[in-house]
């Protein structure tokens, strides 16, 4: 069983609230949900949807095809009429004109009177949501219980009355369906109800943190990443952690590092254009020496780009970011749980070698919702690496403490403000051992070595690629790095059913790359195919650079959206066909255009 | 016992002979042993430029950041560990141009921080150009026909702000300005010190001669200033304006009480965040929601 909805309508409307529930509706029933949403960078008007896949099987990413829509607004029909499953269906608001809408005869297309049923039970317009949620169960035979439980437990902190007009809406909708005997046709029954978390890429950024330790996070507004700000400022209490909104990035990133320098883990979270503002600071990071973890959101740039929309396009400008030579670590993961635990591991990282930890996500990524396994958070373990404990022995009269000592594996001790006789001076100019400023030329390039003798110790860190599908002899092996592991792992159970020996190549720990690691998963790998969601195939030069492995084929998507799957098993499929030859290049463009920016546009 | 000689560090000072720095230094050690605070209790944090070397000539724990990030830096170490005594130093050009944001937003939070400001009225380190405090008329490296920018007014600024203790102090007059670091570092809440602190080597204008024949000291030629008067202590930061520099008041302009942004946080109530225990905190009830 897979079966795709997708709920749609303006802004404001409750599209994502009402996706959210869905997907733990149907978690709750004992199936492997994916909550995807789409909108706009609009507050008021824009057109927002969320794609709701429900699957007795392992399902990694959202499909293209929807069986189900749940059109709020007319907009919603006009747009995903071309993207509905042959024999689909729309369940849609009876105010909604369709007359000017050039309808498919395989979709079934059901009004509903749904502002009517919501105000007959006393609720508001705003509710009609939760009557169409009501309404889609029905369409596919779920059960109405699953829904109320889940409405009385989600709105318990809204009382009684608010519980009622909401179960009375969400009852309304389902039994109009029922009654006029509307039924997709396929049921979705719960198999075995049991109570699965449901989390974003960016929830899971956050608590992996948490779990990891951190004890400070700031960050400024920024889409994607606003959601880490959002939970953790929710929780900080109940964490006991502080997490501060600052007037700017670069205020965030300086907060973190004052706080990391005093000895809480810290982290800031954002997008490429404020990592732009936070660049000088990394090196400060990296100069003093001072653990620190940045998570970077991802989304289109250049300069604001397309703030709601995903690419993969800030790798390198991870790796080079900041003027100067230092090491550092990029981490990707490739989903949820790996969000999680690459997240801990990053502050362990990050504190043992005194350097800052980059972990990339994107917007399809962090917003996301998944159904996942419980975290094993036994397998988090704390590791703060030379951090001084207790006082020091006594110093020389005006004598100060020799922080950044030479050490043979480049990591000094490091004692905290509050340690007696461990005073000290970091400071963002080359510096001595006590860190006194220096300009000296000896020390200099020693202070430069030690810094980058870290990357030796580091390297065993790093953790090879996950290898997926055809183990040993493939005829094509598909390689992805962060969050295009999710479609790629589906492209593959696609193109098993057509009978081709694929290899999935996902790469989670991206910097520093140990070429022996990256050898070893290309063994026999026949053809080779990078899908990236950028437009320069940054991961695959990367490769070239550190691995000295070239890359066959460059599959590359950047126009705000994610690979779907399908898209990378026809377009290997068609590689298949000319006997992997050809250009290197090979691009994907979404066929439809819907242009949620501006209906206008559109007449409608 | 902490003795100001406790303070002293090996390395010479790398200023110019006669910089108002020396005596900003002097006074730090005297508020600081006066106090009482530890060496290993106390951080000093700067920004970049000739004042922002400070940290390196105080033996206490010390963080140079980078240029105009001074208060970010210090108000994350405060969060972090609010059992230390912070205090940021800088310079005009560092806090008031590059650093101006920062300052305007942190002064609201009304952390439990000292920022020191060596408001020398030029661009030292980079050798002369104008800063934001730089007199109208006055002739610099990038203003060869003279300052036509109406000149940064910190005072006016921080009592509008919400800083709750705003002085200004004299580098010529060592004494005083030990008394005012004493009483800003011991105040609970935001202490702005802007200090008249000539540069020697750049600033012919606003030389020690200047200052020390238009310098008075707010508590001796005003006793009835009341500190705790917005208003009046608007009128006496607005007075260098109104008499085109002919004088100049030094003292405490402004004093409030108010809770600080620490005093707001449970989670940090009893025990500072670096206090706590990292390992071991279950998150699955948060999983659950």
């Amino acid at each position: 069983m897979d079966f795709v909805f997708k709920i749609a309508g303006q802004a404001g409307a409750g599209v994502m609230i009402t996706g959210r529930m869905m997907v733990k509706c149907f978690t709750r029933g004992g199936y492997n949900v994916i909550g995807y949403p789409e909108y706009p960078s609009l507050v008021r008007g824009g057109h927002n949807t969320v794609q709701v896949r429900v699957s007795d099987a392992q399902i990694n990413s959202p499909r293209r095809e929807c069986d189900l829509v749940i059109a709020l607004n007319k907009d919603a029909i006009f747009y995903h009429m071309e993207s509905m499953a042959q024999g689909g269906m729309i369940i849609y608001d009876q105010l909604i004109d369709t007359g000017r809408f050039k309808l498919r005869p395989d979709v079934r297309m059901h009004a509903l009177p749904l502002s009517k049923l919501t105000l007959d039970v006393g609720g508001t317009e705003q509710m009609k949501n939760t009557a169409a949620l009501g309404a889609a169960l029905a369409a596919v035979d779920y059960p109405f219980e699953m829904l109320e439980t889940l409405i009385r437990e989600e709105l318990a902190r809204k009382g009684e009355e608010v519980i009622k007009v909401n179960i009375s809406a969400a009852k309304a909708g389902y039994d109009f369906v029922k009654t006029n005997g509307i039924s997709f046709g396929s049921q979705i029954k719960p198999v075995h109800p049991e109570r699965r978390p449901i989390i974003t890429g960016n929830e899971a950024i956050a608590l992996g943190a948490v779990r990891g330790g951190m004890k400070f996070y700031a960050a400024y507004p920024m889409t994607p990443a606003s959601s880490i700000l959002h939970y953790l400022i929710d929780k900080e209490r109940q964490f006991g952690i502080i997490a501060k909104q600052t007037e700017d990035e670069i205020a965030a990133i300086n907060y973190a590092i004052g706080a990391a320098f005093a000895g809480a883990r810290s982290m800031v979270g954002t997008s490429g254009g404020g990592f732009a503002l936070m660049v000088e600071a990394l090196g400060l990071a990296a100069m003093s020496e001072t653990p620190l973890v940045v998570a970077l959101v991802q989304r289109n740039g250049p300069s604001t780009g397309l703030p709601t929309w995903t690419e993969q396009g800030d790798l390198r400008f991870a790796l080079h970011a900041s003027q100067g030579d230092f090491p550092r670590v990029i981490l990707a993961p490739g989903d949820v749980q790996e969000a999680f635990f690459l997240t801990a591991k990053a502050h362990n990282l990050s504190e043992k070698y005194q350097i800052p930890v980059l972990v990339l996500s994107d917007k399809f990524l962090s917003e996301t919702v998944f159904s996942t396994e419980r975290f094993d958070q036994s397998k988090v373990i704390i590791e703060r690496g030379k951090l001084v404990k207790g006082p020091l022995p006594a110093l020389a009269p005006m004598a100060r403490w020799k922080r950044y000592a030479i050490t043979e594996d480049g990591v000094s001790e490091r004692a905290l403000p509050g340690t007696p006789n461990g005073m000290h001076v970091a400071t963002s100019y080359e510096h001595d051992e006590t860190g006194f400023s220096s300009e000296s030329f000896v020390m200099r390039a020693k202070q430069v070595d030690k810094r980058a003798s870290k990357m030796k110790k580091l390297l065993k860190e790093m953790e090879p690629p996950d290898v997926f599908g055809e183990k040993e002899n493939a005829e094509v092996t598909l390689l992805t790095w962060g969050s295009m592991k999710l479609p790629a792992l589906d492209a593959l159970a696609l193109l098993a059913k057509k009978g081709v020996k694929a290899r999935l190549v996902s790469f989670t720990h991206v910097y520093p790359l140990n070429p022996r690691h990256v050898k070893k998963a290309l063994r026999n790998s026949g053809a080779t195919i990078m899908v990236e969601n950028n437009s320069t195939a940054q991961f695959a030069g990367m490769l070239r650079e550190y691995a000295g492995v070239k890359v066959d084929f460059h599959m590359l998507k950047y126009d705000g959206r994610q690979f779907f799957a399908e898209q990378i098993a026809e377009e290997t499929l068609k590689l298949r066909e000319s006997g992997y030859k050809g250009g290197q290049r090979v691009e994907v463009v979404e066929k439809e255009d819907m242009e949620y920016y501006n209906p206008q546009r559109h007449g409608l | 016992m902490v003795a100001i000689a406790d303070y002293n560090v090996r390395e010479k000072s790398q200023w110019c002979p006669g910089c108002g720095n020396f005596a900003i230094v002097g006074a730090l050690k005297g508020a600081l042993a006066e106090l009482q605070i530890p060496q290993h209790q106390a951080v000093i944090v700067s920004g970049i430029g000739c004042s922002s070397k400070l940290p390196h000539y105080v033996n206490t724990y010390g963080f140079e950041s980078l240029h105009g990030r001074g208060l970010p830096v210090a108000s994350g170490i405060k969060l972090a560990n609010n059992r230390l005594t912070v205090i940021d130093v800088g310079g005009d050009g560092d806090g008031y141009g590059i650093g101006s944001g920062h300052f305007l937003h942190i002064m609201r939070r009304n952390y439990d921080l000292t920022y020191i400001v060596h408001d020398n009225q030029i661009y030292g380190l980079t050798t002369g150009q104008a800063s934001p405090t730089s007199q109208i008329g006055m002739k610099t490296k990038t203003t060869p026909h003279g300052v036509v920018e109406t000149p940064f007014n910190p005072l006016s600024t921080a009592i509008n702000g919400g800083a709750t203790f705003v002085a200004r102090a004299f580098a010529g007059d060592m004494a005083h300005m030990k008394e005012i670091f004493r009483q800003a570092i011991s105040h609970r809440g935001f202490a702005l010190v802007d200090v008249f602190q000539p540069c020697v080597t750049f600033n012919k204008l606003n030389t020690y001669d200047f200052f020390t024949k238009r310098v008075y000291k707010l508590e001796e030629q005003d006793p009835k200033h009341d500190t705790g008067n917005r208003m009046l202590a608007l009128e006496k930061a607005y007075e260098q304006v109104k008499t085109n520099y002919e004088r100049l008041p030094i003292g405490v302009f402004f004093k409030e009480d108010r809770p600080t942004y620490e005093d707001t946080l449970p989670q940090i109530k009893d025990k500072a965040l670096v206090e706590q225990p990292l390992a071991g905190l279950d998150i699955s009830k948060a999983l659950d929601d």
